[in-house]
C-alpha cells in the first residue's frame, strides 16, 4: 500500500528537522506508536505500533533503520516487525523530504506499507482505511506541535 | 477426572451425551473442542474432512438433527443431546448403500472423493426436504458445497438419479 | 485451533449481562459463533469467557404484535428464512435470509450475532436500515430501543455497551403501496456490495411518496443515503427511473468503498449504481404486480 502526503508546516526547516529526530516528541504525533527507543541515534530505533479495530488488536514491535539522511532535506528509513499472535508481518518504507516554499516548510511523506500474513487477507480493507486515517491524524498532529497550537 | 489447568482458563470439562449414527456416546469435552475433531479424532469417523476450515467449502459437513452444519466451526458441546449423522452412518445396518451413495458411484459423482461425504450428506438433506428437486433447485441447494474435481455436472446427475431411485423404491413399498 | 476459554451458560438476560459487566473485555456473548469462532480460530481475537446465551428462553421468536414485527435475536437465519409471518409481511427479508452465507451458516448463525459482530460484508444490516427498524438491547436492569441508523458505528463496532445484549429486532409493518428490494453482489464467500431500497407510491400509484436507500458491504458499515433518497422522492415514476442513475452514483460515493480484495473503489461504486437501478425496477415490478416479487436476489 502506498501513501503520499504533503504537509505545510508554518515553521522553519531547522525546527522541523530537529523535531523529526526528537524521538520522544515525534512519536506523540504518530497514531498507534508506543514506546519508541533510540538504539543508535541517527541510525536505528525501535518502536511498537498498536492498532485496534473493533475487538481486534494488533501489536507490531518494529525495528527501524535510517537508510539515508541529508541534513535538513531528506530521510529514508525502513521498518519491520511481526505480530506473532496474529501471524502477520509489517514492513514499512519511509521517504521524507523537507523543502522551503517561502512561507512555510513543506514536509513530503512517501510511505510504502506491506502487511504480510493472515492480517493481509482478512483485514486488507480495514488496514487501508486505518492507514489513511493515521496519515491524516499524523499530518494534523505534527502541524499542531510545530505551529505552536499544542 | 483429570483437570488440565492453563494459566488463564482452568480446564473445564463438559459431560455430554450425543447420538452418532444411531449409537449413544457419553463423553467429556472441553468448551474449545470442535465437533470435527471429536468426530474424527475421538470417535474415529474420518469421513468428514477439514478442508477450508472457515465453513465455506462444506467438506466438514455433518448432519445435526438432520440439518447440515460446518463441524469445523461448531463447538463439540453443541452436539449434546442431539443426533449426529456422518457419512459412515448413511448405509443401512446390513451394509446396503443409501441410494445417494449408489447413485454417486454409478454416475461418477466423485473423483478424489474429498468433498463427497459433505456433498452426499447435504444432498440427503435436500431429498428429505424435497424428494423431487429440479436441476435448478439442486444447484441452489448445493451451492455451499465446493468440488475441485468434477465440475459439478456428475454430482447433479447423481443427485437427480438418487431422487429417482428413492421415488421408485418408495412407490414399491 | 481454538485456545482454551471458559464457557458460561446463563439462563436469563440479567445473568448474561452481569457476566459481561463483571468480566468486561475478556468475555463475549456467544450464540451461533459463526463469526466469532472464525476469528478466534484464526487467533485474531481471544476471549477468556464465552457467554452462551442459547439457554435463555424465548429469544428466537418471530411475532406480530400491534403492527410491529418482532424478531428474536437468537433466531437463526434458517428460522427466519422459513418464517410464515415474515414471508407474509416482509418477504424481502425472507429472501435476504435465504441467501445469507451458505446453508450451514444459516443453520447455526443468528440474526443478533450477525448484527452484533458488525462484519462489514454482511446482509441483514443493510436491509434493516430501509425498514425503519429498531434494535432492542437489554442489560441487567434496563432495556433500550436503538434506531438501526445509530447501531453500526464502524467495522466490527456497534453502539452496544459492554454489558448490553441485543435481544430483538423490530420492524413496523410495511405501509400500503410499498415495496422493498435487497440486491447483493459478490464472488467471494462474502458479499462485496449490498443495496437495499424501500419505495412507497402515492395514492394514484404514479409517483414516489417515500424512498429509502441503504448501501452495505462496500464500506466499513451499512448506511442510509439520504442524498440519494431525496432524488427519488416526490417525483413521477418515469422521472424517477431516470433519476435513479444519479441516485445510484451518489449512493456509490456515499458507500465509503475502499479498494481491496473485493474489488477497486471505482468498481464497487459502480456496482452500487447498477444494483440500485435493478432494485428500483424490481421494487416497481412488485408494486405493479400487486406484491408478487420478481427477479432474483443477486443483482
Amino acid at each position: 500500500m502506498h501513501f503520499e502526503r504533503e504537509i505545510e508546516i508554518k515553521n522553519s526547516r531547522e525546527k522541523v528537522w530537529k523535531f523529526l529526530w526528537d524521538v520522544d516528541r515525534f512519536i506523540t504525533c504518530v497514531p498507534g506508536c508506543r514506546e519508541a527507543n533510540t538504539v543508535e541515534a541517527g541510525k536505528s530505533y525501535t518502536a511498537t505500533m498498536v492498532e485496534k479495530v473493533g475487538p481486534f488488536r494488533v501489536e507490531f514491535p518494529l525495528q527501524i533503520e535510517v537508510v539515508e539522511s541529508q541534513e535538513l532535506s531528506h530521510i529514508k528509513a525502513r521498518a519491520s516487525g511481526s505480530d506473532g499472535k496474529v501471524g502477520s508481518r509489517m514492513k514499512v518504507e519511509l521517504d521524507v523530504h523537507l523543502k522551503d516554499n517561502g512561507q512555510a516548510t513543506v514536509l513530503s511523506l512517501g510511505l510504502n506499507v506491506d502487511i504480510l500474513g493472515k492480517l493481509a487477507t482478512l483485514g486488507h480493507s480495514i488496514i487501508k482505511r486505518k492507514a489513511d486515517q493515521a496519515m491524516e491524524e499524523f499530518a494534523q498532529a505534527i502541524k499542531n506541535r510545530l505551529e505552536g497550537v499544542s | 477426572m483429570a483437570k488440565v489447568m492453563s494459566r488463564r482458563a482452568e480446564g473445564q470439562l463438559i459431560p455430554i451425551s450425543l447420538t452418532v449414527n444411531g449409537a449413544l456416546y457419553e463423553i467429556e469435552v472441553e468448551p474449545n473442542e470442535l465437533l470435527l475433531d471429536v468426530i474424527r479424532d475421538r470417535l474415529g469417523l474420518t469421513g468428514a474432512k477439514r478442508s477450508c476450515d472457515v465453513q465455506v467449502c462444506g467438506a466438514c459437513t455433518l448432519l445435526l438433527d438432520g440439518r447440515p452444519v460446518s463441524s469445523c466451526t461448531l463447538l463439540a458441546f453443541e452436539a449434546r443431546d442431539r443426533e449426529v449423522l456422518t457419512i459412515e452412518g448413511l448405509a443401512a445396518q446390513n451394509g446396503k448403500l443409501h441410494p445417494l451413495q449408489e447413485a454417486f458411484i454409478e454416475h461418477g459423482g466423485f473423483q478424489c472423493g474429498f468433498c463427497t461425504p459433505g456433498m452426499i450428506l447435504t444432498a440427503k438433506t435436500l431429498l428429505d426436504e424435497n424428494p423431487n428437486p429440479t436441476e435448478e433447485e439442486i444447484i441452489q441447494f448445493m451451492q455451499g458445497n465446493i468440488c475441485r474435481c468434477t465440475g459439478y455436472k456428475k454430482i447433479i446427475e447423481s443427485i437427480t438419479a438418487a431422487a429417482k431411485k428413492i421415488k421408485a423404491s418408495s412407490s414399491r413399498t | 485451533m481454538l485456545k482454551r476459554f471458559r464457557l458460561e451458560e446463563p439462563e436469563s438476560v440479567k445473568e448474561a449481562s452481569d457476566l459481561l459487566g463483571r468480566h468486561g473485555e475478556s468475555a463475549r456473548i456467544y450464540a451461533g459463533g459463526t463469526e466469532l469462532l472464525l476469528a478466534m480460530k484464526e487467533g485474531l481475537i481471544h476471549y477468556e469467557r464465552l457467554v452462551n446465551i442459547k439457554k435463555i428462553r424465548n429469544l428466537d421468536q418471530v411475532k406480530l404484535d400491534d403492527g410491529v414485527i418482532h424478531i428474536g435475536a437468537l433466531a437463526t437465519h434458517r428460522q427466519l428464512a422459513c418464517s410464515d409471518i415474515l414471508q407474509e409481511r416482509l418477504s424481502a427479508f425472507v429472501r435476504m435470509e435465504q441467501n445469507v452465507a451458505n446453508i450451514r451458516v444459516r443453520e447455526v448463525g443468528t440474526l443478533g450475532g450477525n448484527l452484533s459482530f458488525a462484519e462489514p460484508h454482511a446482509d441483514p444490516g443493510t436491509l434493516l436500515l430501509v425498514l425503519g427498524s429498531k434494535l432492542i438491547a437489554e442489560k441487567a436492569s434496563s432495556k433500550r430501543e436503538i434506531p438501526v441508523e445509530k447501531f453500526f458505528v464502524d467495522a466490527y463496532e456497534t453502539c452496544l455497551e459492554e454489558d448490553e445484549i441485543l435481544t430483538a429486532v423490530e420492524a413496523p409493518l410495511l405501509p400500503p403501496r410499498s415495496s422493498v428490494a435487497y440486491l447483493k453482489f459478490g464472488y467471494l464467500e462474502r458479499p462485496s456490495v449490498g443495496v437495499a431500497l424501500f419505495l412507497v407510491l402515492d395514492g394514484g400509484g404514479r409517483s414516489i411518496a417515500d424512498a429509502r436507500v441503504a448501501v452495505g458491504c462496500a464500506g466499513p458499515r451499512p448506511k442510509r443515503v439520504e442524498e440519494a433518497e431525496a432524488l427519488l422522492k416526490g417525483i413521477g415514476l418515469k422521472e424517477a427511473s431516470r433519476a435513479v442513475e444519479k441516485a445510484g452514483e451518489i449512493a456509490g460515493h456515499a458507500s465509503e468503498a475502499i479498494s481491496d480484495l473485493h474489488g477497486s473503489k471505482d468498481y464497487k461504486e459502480h456496482i452500487v449504481q447498477v444494483l440500485l437501478k435493478r432494485a428500483f425496477h424490481q421494487a416497481l415490478g412488485q408494486s405493479q404486480s400487486g406484491g408478487k416479487d420478481q427477479g432474483g436476489l443477486r443483482g
